[in-house]
């Protein structure tokens, strides 16, 4: 089917393309292809890919009711991820809009069981703009009442309410919270090995404690009935199956969330780029690494009121030809003007007036000394705080703890993953060893072997700040930001 | 660029570095010593080059003036001669050649290994002239990196226009050869100097009036030293066997007849071959293969004669043990090492330095060699070997640095910028491709206000990084290198 057009390479323009007027089988099919064969690579073009195609999912699926619809969104993305498993993003989507629909349709049974529907319904469905979305959160629900002195990694996991989804929303947040006499406090809190191994999906322990969880569609689970947690969140009112929300009902809605989502990856750099500067002051010097339109709008940014110096680091063999079309022209290699929205042309930081440095990736421990600041693009950002970014990332991170030089990571929401790294080297994704070496090296070929990782992960210790498109945030704080965005019943969305 | 002139010229690194000494030095000192047995030759060969060009020869001595006051001058100076090349001094280079040809083959006889090297010097120069004439520009003072300004010298030396007449032709191909990294490391390039000042020393007459002691360290043998320097800034190991060398010339009383007084000098230089690189080579692979228990990864960097004869013994000596060999941009040098390795049997993976952080931590033992010791303990190697000891020490792996004790010096070093050596920047830019794209590179760099490219050679690990030091003295803690250096201090005033 991609071979009807092998005549250019099949890229993400061609699939969105190809939206428009084929069928949905073949448009999953097709983007499983493409994803599989990188030939749609970066978070980014993922996340979009993901998203159209998931909306198309949405608008042409006929079924009866919501869960109907949860288990389509759900298979359709497991196929996804099958294909790329190590490209976070594509989960993330997909868990995005399951967690929509799951808003929408809570919402819906609210509105029709509730007297306090309106307010529930307006809070679910568009709550969360932009950086108000923690501080509407910890309003929401107090922390000190339903988080008790609990580290950061469990309370990713913890039963709590979840927010709505939207943060490109151009609605304002809601001055009160929804519910608030709905909620209890939790009495008591899971062990702190229940709520790990519960990810991990295995442990009998956990489906004891969060059946619920770990079984998640429509669900009947007896044994989540023991838990205080689940207790808790069945009296707060949020409905354990949709089978009797209609999906007429939501379909309008989630839609049109979903469009918010799309227009969010498309505004998510420029968000970015409104924090530089409060992050950078003059005459600093900054390294950076990888060809990131994210971290070149951010620096551009900064640029247009201040002058500073940024050390570009070109990481051999993966990242170089992106970051050296990066540093002279501006954009990187995967830049396709189709998708871009912004209305100024993409510049080379020199044409901002900015002294570029360009330097090999083993030099950068020894110019580390000299940074202020290391400001990184990342693959993807985990649950705990931690990183997957480009193959080097370890390196340059290390040298700047050792040189105590503060590291800010910029992410879009969207590479914010549910997903807890349990095993790092399962994170990592090896490449092509043509790349190290040519092939046509005889002696090489023949006699030793060559890798070629892509990725490094990098623990949430190294780092000191992420910078997402709702804010600054600590490493610490980014189990909130999941919450927020996910549903804990989708963090697995295997059967 | 680099890339393509080191595979084919990479065996001749092996013939002229010491990785065997016993049997490279006799293979250096064939040549040398079939010049030295046509002493007559040598003299004739310098009679006969001023005969050839005895119509250029005014034109030439005042350009070698001129160029003595432009090197003495800034390097501002130096586009002029770099430019000059491409016009006029073509026919000056085909001039010149040959008579460094003829001298190379007169004096060398049918030993080849000097003839060749000549020759692929020159098939190189010449590659690497027509490649980096047009990048020559861009040396001006607009594309040094602030930070490390005071490191930029003149612009390496990669021809022999303009060379002083007293260089003796083996110093003129040993200089090119370095200018083009084909003799490179620290022990290749201390051996391949003192061969080479060998047949300078033989081929010396001192002039009337003068002595022996008085004249050759001043008169002869200092331009022979400038002309390595300006093919490239020379190494601590250099730096101290020049030492020596002046120090035994020193020593030399003038009464002792000059052909007793030459033989004395150059037993001196085949001593210092052997005691401090030969069998200091020999004693530190011994004692460093012993700590190769069976069964072990051996991490390394780059490429060091020193590491690479340690696995070779510790391999013959029947342990059995995988390498993983790290390399970067720009040189490459691990490639070849591990060719070297795999060749002999070992099992060996080979990965870009981005890898680090995932090849550290399959090591079990970390082997580094070292371009200096410096005396506060701290190693000064090829840049990246620092990131690799911050990851060994992160994962308290061992790293154990084999150095022989020609390479310690008093010197201090706190970081890589104060002092190191700032190779040509588009070096880095070489890699794409050649041809119209690095053309297309290296001109959008020249013509970019505010675009530097950085090519530092060298960074400093610091000493808590370092868990041994492997020397001919013995193994220690990077702490005794100044002790080291007393013990050297002694044996030179007791010699």
């Amino acid at each position: 089917m991609p071979g009807a057009m092998n005549s250019a390479t099949p890229d993400l323009p061609y699939f969105l393309k190809a939206l428009k007027s084929r069928d949905v089988e073949p448009c999953i099919e097709l983007l499983a292809d493409l994803l599989k064969r990188r030939q749609i690579r970066t978070p980014r073009l993922c996340a979009l890919a993901t998203t159209h195609l998931l909306r198309r999912v949405l608008a042409d699926f006929r079924g009866a009711n919501a869960d109907e619809l949860l288990l389509r969104i759900r298979s359709v993305g497991r196929r996804l991820i099958a294909a790329t498993p190590r490209e976070m993003v594509v989960g993330n989507m997909v868990r995005r809009v399951l967690a929509l629909i799951r808003e929408v349709a809570e919402g819906a049974i609210l509105g029709s069981d509730r007297s306090v529907s309106d307010e529930g319904l307006d809070g679910d469905s568009e709550r969360d703009g932009d950086s108000e979305a923690e501080k509407q959160e910890s309003r929401n629900h107090s922390p000190v009442r339903h988080r008790p002195n609990l580290s950061s990694g469990i309370s990713t996991f913890s039963p709590l309410k979840h927010g709505a989804t939207e943060p490109a929303s151009m609605v304002p947040p809601k001055a009160e919270g929804e519910l608030p006499g709905t909620y209890t406090p939790l009495p008591i809190r899971p062990s702190l090995q229940t709520a790990l191994t519960q990810v991990s999906t295995i442990a009998p322990t956990a489906q004891q404690m969060f059946g619920l969880f770990t079984q998640p569609e429509i669900d009947d689970d007896p044994s989540g009935v023991d838990s205080p947690a689940l207790q808790s969140v069945k009296s707060s009112g949020r409905p354990e199956n949709f089978t009797e929300v209609p999906l007429k009902d939501i379909k309008a809605e989630v839609l049109e969330s979903v469009r918010e989502i799309l227009d969010e990856l498309e505004s998510v750099d420029q968000e970015i780029a409104l924090y530089a500067l409060d992050h950078i002051h003059a005459d600093e010097i900054i390294l950076t690494y990888t060809a990131s339109l994210t971290v070149q709008n951010f620096l551009l940014t900064a640029a247009r009121k201040r002058k500073f110096t940024v050390i570009h680091v070109e990481g051999y063999p993966n990242e170089s030809a992106s970051t050296v079309t990066t540093i002279f022209g501006g954009r990187p290699q995967e830049f396709n003007e189709e998708l871009e929205l912004a209305d100024e042309p993409f510049k080379p930081l020199t044409a901002a007036g900015i002294t570029v440095i360009m330097i090999p990736d083993a030099a950068v421990f020894a110019l580390m000394s000299r940074v202020n600041k290391v400001i990184l693009a990342t693959h993807t950002v985990l649950a705990n705080g931690g990183l997957v970014a480009a193959a080097g990332a370890g390196n340059i991170v290390k040298a700047a703890k050792v040189h105590q030089t503060p590291v800010v990571v910029l992410s879009g929401v969207y590479k914010l993953s549910p997903i807890y790294p349990f095993d790092n080297d399962e994170l990592i994704e090896w490449g092509d060893a043509g790349v190290v070496e040519r092939y046509s090296d005889q002696e090489i070929v023949q006699k030793l072997k060559v890798f070629n990782p892509l990725y490094d992960y990098i623990t949430p210790d190294l780092i000191d700040l992420y910078i997402t498109n709702l804010g600054g945030h600590a490493p610490s704080y980014l189990y909130k930001i999941v919450m927020d965005h996910y549903d804990i019943k989708d963090v697995n969305l295997e059967d | 660029m680099e890339n393509t002139n080191m595979s084919p010229s990479s065996p001749l690194p092996s013939i002229v570095a010491p990785t065997a000494p016993d049997s490279a030095i006799p293979a250096r000192d064939g040549p040398m010593q079939a010049a030295a047995a046509n002493s007559p030759s040598g003299p004739d060969t310098q009679a006969a080059a001023p005969k050839k060009l005895s119509g250029a020869e005014l034109k030439k001595l005042k350009q070698a003036e001129k160029a003595a006051k432009r090197a003495a001058k800034k390097s501002e100076a130096t586009p002029p001669p770099i430019q000059q090349p491409g016009e006029q001094p073509g026919k000056q280079k085909r001039q010149l050649q040959p008579q460094q040809e003829h001298g190379g083959s007169k004096s060398a006889g049918q030993a080849s290994s000097l003839k060749i090297s000549a020759k692929s010097t020159q098939a190189s120069r010449r590659a690497s002239v027509s490649a980096p004439a047009p990048a020559a520009p861009p040396s001006g003072p607009k594309k040094r990196v602030g930070l490390f300004g005071h490191l930029y010298g003149n612009a390496r030396r990669h021809t022999i226009e303009n060379a002083p007449k007293e260089v003796h032709p083996s110093v003129l191909a040993l200089g090119l050869q370095m200018s083009s990294y084909e003799v490179c490391g620290s022990t290749a390039r201390c051996v391949g100097m003192l061969q080479a000042f060998k047949s300078v020393i033989k081929s010396y007459t001192t002039p009337q009036g003068t002595s022996l002691a008085r004249h050759l360290t001043a008169h002869h043998l200092s331009p022979q030293i400038e002309f390595l320097k300006a093919c490239r800034p020379i190494s601590i190991s250099m730096g101290n066997s020049i030492r020596f060398l002046k120090d035994q010339i020193i020593k030399i009383d003038p009464s002792v007849p000059e052909p007793i007084a030459k033989r004395t000098l150059v037993a001196a230089i085949d001593t210092f071959l052997h005691e401090r690189i030969s069998a200091a080579d020999t004693v530190i692979a011994q004692a460093a293969s012993a700590r190769i228990l069976p069964g072990e990864t051996i991490l390394t960097f780059a490429k060091s004669s020193l590491v690479l004869k340690t696995l070779l013994a510790a391999h013959n000596a029947g342990t059995s043990f995988n390498v993983i060999v790290l390399d970067s941009k720009p040189l490459f040098e691990g490639r070849r090492m591990a060719k070297d390795l795999a060749a002999a049997g070992i099992p060996t993976q080979y990965m870009p330095i981005s890898a680090a952080s995932h090849a550290v931590a399959e090591a079990n033992r970390i082997f580094l060699g070292a371009h200096a010791m410096m005396a506060n303990g701290r190693l000064f190697s090829r840049v990246g070997t620092a990131i690799v000891a911050m990851h060994a020490h992160e994962h308290d792996v061992p790293v154990i640095v084999c150095c022989q004790s020609v390479k310690f010096t008093d010197r201090v070093a706190l970081d890589s910028i104060v002092g190191n050596e700032v190779a040509p920047a588009d070096e880095l830019l070489g890699y794409i491709g050649g041809g119209p794209a690095r053309e297309q590179l290296l001109k959008t760099w020249t013509e970019t206000p505010g675009l530097q490219v950085l090519n530092i050679l060298y960074d400093v690990t610091p000493a808590e990084y370092v868990k041994l030091v492997v020397t001919e003295y013995g193994s220690l803690p990077p702490s005794s290198v100044p002790a080291v250096l007393r013990i050297l201090e002694t044996a030179q005033l007791g010699m």
